[in-house]
C-alpha cells in the first residue's frame, strides 16, 4: 500500500513537472481583468471620443485602427464613428467562478489546460516575457463568456454581398444554439450536465430558414473536452434527407459558399492545439463595442415579435456595420495552424481585454498576403432585448467578413438572446438533425 | 389479388389515418409558426441518336409546415405536407417516340425459315409445301398466298395471331441498345400509353395511360399528396423523448448517396430518371406509422435512439418505367410488356427456335400473366446512436421486395399442341411477376479518420428470401441470401490552381453485391454439357463505384461537378459534367450531360435451349442422336443472347448505353 501510494506521488510529481505550475493571482488581476475601465480609460494621441475618422484622417490614428480596418478607411470604403469607452462587465457568476477556480489551472505539456473547472483560466495580465503568453489568452478566449453558457440567435441573416457593386447575391437566414455542457456559472445545471458520455464541451448547432434550397440544412458541431480530440460535425443535407458526417477539411472551407469557415465562427472555432499562439502585446484599438439600442438600426427583420431590428449596414459594398466604436485595450494574439495545409497563414486577433472575446480578426493566406477581416460587433447586454439584461454577455451582435483578395463580403446580422429555454443537450445530438428534418 | 383492385382501400385507409392522427393529436395545441415554401421547374432532357426530346417536366411543388405549442401530452405537434404535380410535356412534344404515335410496323430478318418451314411440313429442308417469308412481320398472315407471317406453332388458332394483335405501334425490345448482331432472341413491344394501346399493360402494375404518364401525380394512389404527415412529441423527465410521425412520408436509412443498402423503406419511381435524380425526388413516400424513442446521450453513448416502424399503406413496388416510356430502367418495362402480350395475345418471336428462324406463338403459351399483389405490411425496427464519435445504426426490415420476381411454373399452354390446355410445364417461359417477402438485417457506420482527413460511411445488410432469375429451376427462378454493402469516402481537398480558397470535394463510394446461394455453371439441371454459363444471370459478386469531383465558386452560387459511375462486371459506366448556376436566391439553371460508355448489352442463358414441351423443344442434335433426354423436359443447353435478360448484367449503365442525354433545368424558389 505504501508503496503504492508512494508511485502515485512520483508520477504525480512528475507529472507536475512536465506542466506549467499553478499562478497566483490578486484580486487586482481580477479586476484589471474584468473591470479594466472603472479606474482608467485609454487615450491615444489625438483621440476623443466622438471623432469621425475617414480618409482624410486615417494616418492620425492609424495605431489605434487595426490593419485590416486602417486600409479600409484610408480607402474611403468606411467611416468610423466613435463614442466614449464603456464598461461591458461579465456576469458576476463568470468572475466568481475565476476567482474560485483560476489559482488552479495549469497548462499542460500538450498545451492543454489542467485543473480548468469555470471561469477565466488565467485572468493575470500577459507578459511579453511568457513564452507561453499566447496559449494562456486563447484559453481565456476558449472558455470564456462569448455566448454565456448557452445562447440562441434568431433570426440571424448571412448575407452576401459584392463589395465593388454592392449588390446583394445571396441571403442565407438561420437559427443558431450554443451551449456550454462544462465550465457553467449561470444557468442551472452548473457547472456541467453530469450526463454527457461523450464528453462534450460545447455544442453548437444551426438550421437553415431560408433560401430554399438549403432550407433545412442542419449542422451539429461537438467539440470535446479533452482538446487534443477532434471535433465532431454532422451536416443535415436538406435535399438529401440525410445526416452526413463533415471532414474535418470541411471546417477550413468556406460555409455555404460564405466568406466564413466553420474554423472562424465566434472568432476562432477550433481546438487549441491545432495553432500555435503568440502573444504580440497590447493596444488600445477601436472596436465595434456599443449599446445596440442607441444605434441607427435597419428597418429588418419585418415583425420580430420583440420589435427588434438589426445592426444597418453601410459603408462600401454595404459592408460595414452601422456602429459607433470604442477604443478599448486589446490584447494582440497571433494564431499560425499548424497544419501545413491549412489555407490559413496566421491569424491576428485582437482580444478585448476585458471581455475575452475575439473582436476583430485578420487573416493572412498562406503567401503571407491579407486575406480576410472579421470584426464582430458586441452589444451590451443591458442595452439590447429584455431576454439579456443583466446577463453580463457581450452580446454577438453584427459581423462581416471582407475578403480582400475577392473583394467580397458576408455581413451577418444577429438577434442574440442568451437563454436556455430550448437549449438542452437533446438540441446538440444528432438524432435531432433528423428529427428537425423533414 | 390484383395490383389495382386495392387502391381505392389503400386510399381510403391512407386518408383515414391522417385524419385520425389530426383529431387524435391537434386538438390538444393551439397553433404557432406555419411555413410555406415551394419551386416550379421546367426540366428539359433531349437525347442522342435520334431520339430527341425524353422530358419536358414542369413542376409545381407546394410545402407547407404548421407548428403547435406544447400542450397537454405533447411538447410538440407539426403538420407537414409536400404537395407536387407536374406535367410532361414529352408526350405531346416528341409522340412519335414516347406517345400516341409511337412505334411503327416490325419485320425482322429470318432467313432460315424455308428451310426450318421444309423440316416442318415435310421432313426435308429443300421441300417446304412453300416458301415462307424470310422478313416476317410481326403478326403477319402465314397461310399462301402472301405468307408476310413467321411460321405458327401447331397451337396458333387459325394459324396466325394477327387478331386484336395488329402489327402497328410497337418496338423491338432491346433496339435501344444493340442490333441483335448475336442472333439472340427478339421481341416486339407496344409502345404507346395503354388508354391508346393496351396490349402488353400489367393490370395494376404497368398500366399508364397518357394522362397518367403526362401528369405522373395525378393518379389513384394520389401521389400529388407527395407527404402528408404528423409529427408529435412526448417529452420526459431527463430529457428522453417519445416522437411520432404518422402519414405519408419518407423514412431515409443509411449513409450513401446513389445506392439502397439500407434505405428500402420507400419504393422509388426510376421512370422519373433511371438512377441519376436525387433520391428526396423519386422516392415514393408512403403512409407509415414512425415511433421514435430519443434516449438521448445515456449508458456511454452520446446519443442512443430506438425506432418502430410500420407501413400501413398498401404495398408499391418500384416505378421501373412502362413499355414506350422515355425512362425504363434497365428496359425492363419494354421487356414486361412484350412478354405480357405475348401471353394475352400470343406473339412473333424471331431467332426463335434458334437464330434466323422466326414463329408465332399462340396465347397463354408464353409471357407474362399477371402482376400478383403481396398482402403483408411492413414493419421495422432501428438503434441508432453514437459512441466515442461513431455514428452507428443496427436495422432490420421485414419487408416486400419492391422490386418484381418473375416466377415461372404458372400453368400455361404447350404451343406445339393444338388443342388449348393449361398446366404445368418445366422450363417453360410463362411467368407471374410476384414481390416476395424479405428480411433484412443490417448496420451502417460514420466516422472520422484523422490520418487521411475523410469522413467515412458504411453500410452493409443481410437480405433473405430475394429471388433471382435461374435458368437451371423448373420455375425458372431460385432464391439467394444477398450480402451488399458499400463503403463511402468524402475529402474536402484544396487544389490551389483550381479553386485557393474553396476546397473541392471528392467523394468515392464502393458498392457491393454478393449472392451467397449463386449458381452458374456449364452443364444444365440434367448434367447436359452447355454451351454457354446456365443458371442465374445476376453476377454472384458485382461492384459499382461513384465518384464525386465537386467545386464551389462565387460563393456557391456556381457548382460545378463531375460524377462518374463504373458498373465493373456490366464493363459500363456514366459520366455526368453538369453546371448548377444559383442565378439569384429565387433562379437556379443547371446544365448537364449523363453520358454512357463501356460494353453495354451483355449476352446470358435465354432458355432457347430448354427443353419445356417434349419432345417438340428439344435440341436437334440430341433428338437427331435419338436421346432419350428429349422425353422429358431438362433445362436450358445454353444458346444465348442479348435478349432477354442479359439487361440483368448488362444493369442500367449497359442498357443505358445510347441514352446519353444534354440536360436543362431552370427552377424558380418561392
Amino acid at each position: 500500500m505504501k508503496h503504492a501510494i508512494l508511485k502515485a506521488l512520483i508520477i504525480g510529481m512528475l507529472g507536475l513537472a512536465q506542466t506549467v505550475a499553478a499562478e497566483s493571482f490578486t484580486e487586482e488581476d481580477i479586476n484589471r481583468s474584468f473591470y479594466p475601465y472603472n479606474d482608467w480609460t485609454p487615450t491615444a494621441d489625438g483621440y476623443s471620443p466622438g471623432v469621425v475618422i475617414d480618409q482624410n484622417n486615417a494616418d492620425q490614428f492609424q495605431a489605434i485602427l487595426d490593419e485590416a480596418l486602417f486600409r479600409f478607411v484610408k480607402d474611403g470604403w468606411v467611416t468610423i464613428r466613435t463614442a466614449p469607452t464603456t464598461d461591458f462587465p461579465l456576469s458576476e457568476d463568470y468572475v466568481a467562478a475565476t476567482r474560485q477556480h483560476a489559482g488552479g489551472v495549469t497548462l499542460a505539456e500538450n498545451g492543454t489546460l489542467n485543473n480548468f473547472v469555470a471561469g477565466r483560466a488565467f485572468p493575470q495580465e500577459p507578459r511579453a516575457d511568457d513564452p507561453l503568453a499566447g496559449q494562456k489568452l486563447v484559453w481565456d478566449y476558449q472558455y470564456g463568456f462569448n455566448s454565456g453558457d448557452s445562447e440562441t440567435i434568431y433570426p440571424f441573416w448571412w448575407t452576401f454581398r459584392n463589395v465593388k457593386t454592392a449588390k446583394v447575391e445571396r441571403q442565407l437566414k438561420f437559427e443558431w444554439h450554443f451551449i456550454n455542457h462544462n465550465h457553467r456559472v449561470t444557468f442551472d445545471p452548473r457547472p456541467a450536465y453530469e450526463n454527457n458520455p461523450g464528453e462534450i464541451y460545447r455544442g453548437i448547432y444551426g438550421i437553415v430558414k431560408e433560401p430554399f434550397d438549403l432550407a433545412n440544412t442542419q449542422i451539429l458541431i461537438h467539440r470535446y473536452q479533452d482538446d487534443t480530440k477532434r471535433d465532431n460535425a454532422w451536416l443535415y443535407v436538406g435535399f438529401q434527407r440525410r445526416v452526413r458526417r463533415l471532414a474535418a477539411g470541411q471546417i477550413t472551407d468556406a460555409f455555404l459558399g460564405s466568406d466564413l469557415m466553420i474554423e472562424d465562427f465566434e472568432g476562432y472555432n477550433g481546438r487549441v492545439t491545432d495553432y500555435t499562439w503568440e502573444y504580440a502585446g497590447t493596444r488600445n484599438l477601436l472596436l465595434p463595442f456599443y449599446y445596440h439600442n442607441d444605434m441607427d438600426l435597419a428597418d429588418v427583420p419585418k415583425n420580430d415579435p420583440d420589435g427588434y431590428k438589426f445592426i444597418d449596414v453601410e459603408g462600401q459594398g454595404n459592408c460595414f456595420p452601422k456602429v459607433t466604436y470604442q477604443l478599448r485595450k486589446s490584447f494582440t494574439l497571433v494564431g499560425r495552424p499548424k497544419d501545413p495545409n491549412h489555407p490559413i497563414g496566421k491569424r491576428v486577433i485582437n482580444l478585448d481585454s476585458q471581455t475575452m472575446t475575439m473582436a476583430s480578426l485578420v487573416t493572412y493566406d498562406r503567401k503571407g498576403d491579407m486575406w480576410k477581416w472579421f470584426p464582430i460587433g458586441k452589444a451590451h447586454s443591458d442595452h439590447h432585448l429584455p431576454v439579456n439584461l443583466g446577463k453580463g454577455v457581450a452580446l454577438d451582435d453584427f459581423a462581416l467578413v471582407i475578403d480582400v483578395q475577392a473583394n467580397h463580403c458576408t455581413t451577418l446580422q444577429f438577434k442574440s438572446q442568451v437563454t436556455d429555454d430550448v437549449n438542452q443537450p437533446k438540441l446538440f445530438s444528432v438524432q435531432n438533425l433528423r428529427k428537425a428534418g423533414r | 389479388m390484383n395490383l389495382k383492385r386495392t387502391v381505392l382501400f389503400t386510399t381510403t385507409r391512407f386518408i383515414l389515418a391522417c385524419l385520425v392522427a389530426t383529431l387524435a393529436f391537434v386538438p390538444l395545441t393551439s397553433a404557432q409558426d406555419t411555413e410555406f415554401r415551394g419551386f416550379i421547374e421546367n426540366a428539359t432532357f433531349t437525347r442522342a441518336h435520334g431520339v430527341g426530346i425524353t422530358k419536358s417536366r414542369t413542376t409545381l411543388q407546394l410545402e407547407l409546415s404548421k407548428a403547435w405549442s406544447s400542450s397537454g401530452l405533447f411538447s410538440e405537434v407539426s403538420f407537414n405536407g409536400t404537395f407536387r404535380g407536374s406535367y410532361d410535356a414529352v408526350y405531346d412534344l416528341n409522340d412519335d417516340e414516347f406517345g400516341k404515335n409511337s412505334g411503327r410496323s416490325v419485320c425482322f430478318p429470318a432467313p432460315g425459315n424455308p428451310a426450318f418451314f421444309g423440316i416442318l411440313a415435310t421432313g426435308n429442308p429443300t421441300t417446304p409445301p412453300f416458301p415462307p417469308s424470310t422478313n416476317p412481320c410481326y403478326a403477319g398472315v402465314f397461310p399462301p398466298p402472301t405468307a408476310t407471317g413467321a411460321i405458327p406453332l401447331p397451337g396458333v388458332p387459325g394459324g396466325h395471331i394477327g387478331v386484336g394483335n395488329p402489327n402497328t405501334g410497337l418496338g423491338l425490345v432491346g433496339e435501344d441498345v444493340h442490333n441483335f448482331e448475336n442472333g439472340g432472341v427478339v421481341l416486339a413491344y407496344p409502345t404507346r400509353p395503354c388508354d391508346i394501346d393496351n396490349r402488353g399493360c400489367i393490370d395494376g402494375y404497368m398500366d399508364d395511360d397518357e394522362d397518367e404518364l403526362r401528369f405522373s401525380e395525378f393518379n389513384s394512389r394520389l401521389d400529388f399528396i407527395r407527404e402528408f404527415y404528423l409529427d408529435a412529441t412526448m417529452a420526459f423527465d431527463g430529457g428522453n423523448e417519445l416522437g411520432f410521425r404518422i402519414g405519408r412520408q419518407q423514412v431515409v436509412w443509411g449513409r450513401t448517396d446513389l445506392f439502397r443498402v439500407l434505405d428500402v423503406i420507400n419504393p422509388v419511381d426510376f421512370s422519373r430518371h433511371n438512377i441519376f435524380d436525387e433520391l428526396e425526388d423519386i422516392r415514393i413516400p408512403m403512409g407509415i406509422f414512425n415511433m421514435e424513442y430519443r434516449a438521448g446521450a445515456t449508458a456511454g453513448f452520446e446519443d442512443l435512439n430506438f425506432q418502430a416502424i410500420w407501413k400501413f399503406e398498401d404495398f408499391r413496388p418500384n416505378n421501373l418505367g412502362q413499355g414506350g416510356e422515355p425512362y425504363a430502367i434497365i428496359g425492363a418495362g419494354n421487356f414486361f410488356r412484350a412478354m405480357n402480350n405475348c401471353w394475352d395475345n400470343g406473339c412473333t418471336v424471331w431467332n426463335f427456335p434458334d437464330t434466323g428462324l422466326a414463329v408465332d406463338f399462340p396465347s397463354h403459351a408464353l409471357g407474362i400473366r399477371q402482376a400478383n399483389k403481396p398482402g403483408a405490411d411492413d414493419y421495422g425496427f432501428r438503434i441508432e446512436g453514437v459512441m466515442n464519435g461513431v455514428g452507428f445504426s443496427f436495422n432490420v426490415l421485414r419487408y416486400t421486395s419492391q422490386m418484381p420476381s418473375l416466377r415461372g411454373g404458372i400453368a400455361s399452354d404447350n404451343p406445339f399442341t393444338p388443342p388449348p390446355e393449361a398446366q404445368f410445364h418445366p422450363y417453360a417461359l410463362a411467368f407471374d411477376i410476384d414481390f416476395p417477402r424479405l428480411t433484412m438485417v443490417g448496420a451502417s457506420a460514420d466516422f472520422y479518420v484523422e490520418s487521411m482527413k475523410s469522413a467515412f460511411r458504411v453500410e452493409v445488410a443481410h437480405t433473405s428470401g430475394e429471388e433471382f432469375p435461374n435458368t437451371l429451376e423448373g420455375r425458372l427462378f431460385s432464391e439467394s441470401d444477398v450480402v451488399r454493402w458499400v463503403i463511402g469516402i468524402d475529402r474536402p481537398t484544396f487544389i490551389p490552381f483550381l479553386n485557393k480558397s474553396r476546397a473541392y470535394l471528392l467523394s468515392l463510394q464502393v458498392f457491393g453485391q454478393h449472392l451467397l446461394d449463386h449458381q452458374l455453371q456449364r452443364t444444365n439441371a440434367q448434367g447436359v454439357p452447355t454451351l454457354s454459363d446456365v443458371g442465374m444471370v445476376d453476377w454472384k459478386n458485382n461492384y459499382i463505384a461513384t465518384f464525386l469531383f465537386q467545386g464551389n465558386y462565387l460563393n456557391d452560387r456556381l457548382t460545378p461537378q463531375i460524377l462518374t459511375a463504373y458498373d465493373f462486371g456490366a464493363n459500363s459506366g456514366v459520366v455526368s459534367p453538369s453546371v448548377d448556376w444559383k442565378i439569384s436566391d429565387n433562379w437556379r439553371f443547371i446544365a448537364a450531360l449523363n453520358l454512357k460508355f463501356g460494353d453495354g448489352a451483355r449476352v446470358f442463358d435465354d432458355n432457347r435451349g430448354a427443353n419445356p414441351f417434349p419432345p417438340f423443344t428439344c435440341a436437334p442434335p440430341l433428338a437427331a442422336a435419338g436421346s432419350p433426354l428429349c422425353g422429358a423436359p431438362f433445362s436450358s443447353l445454353g444458346l444465348s443472347g442479348f435478349e432477354p435478360i442479359g439487361r440483368f448484367r448488362a444493369g442500367p449503365f449497359g442498357m443505358g448505353i445510347n441514352e446519353d442525354e444534354f440536360q436543362l433545368t431552370l427552377r424558380y424558389r418561392f
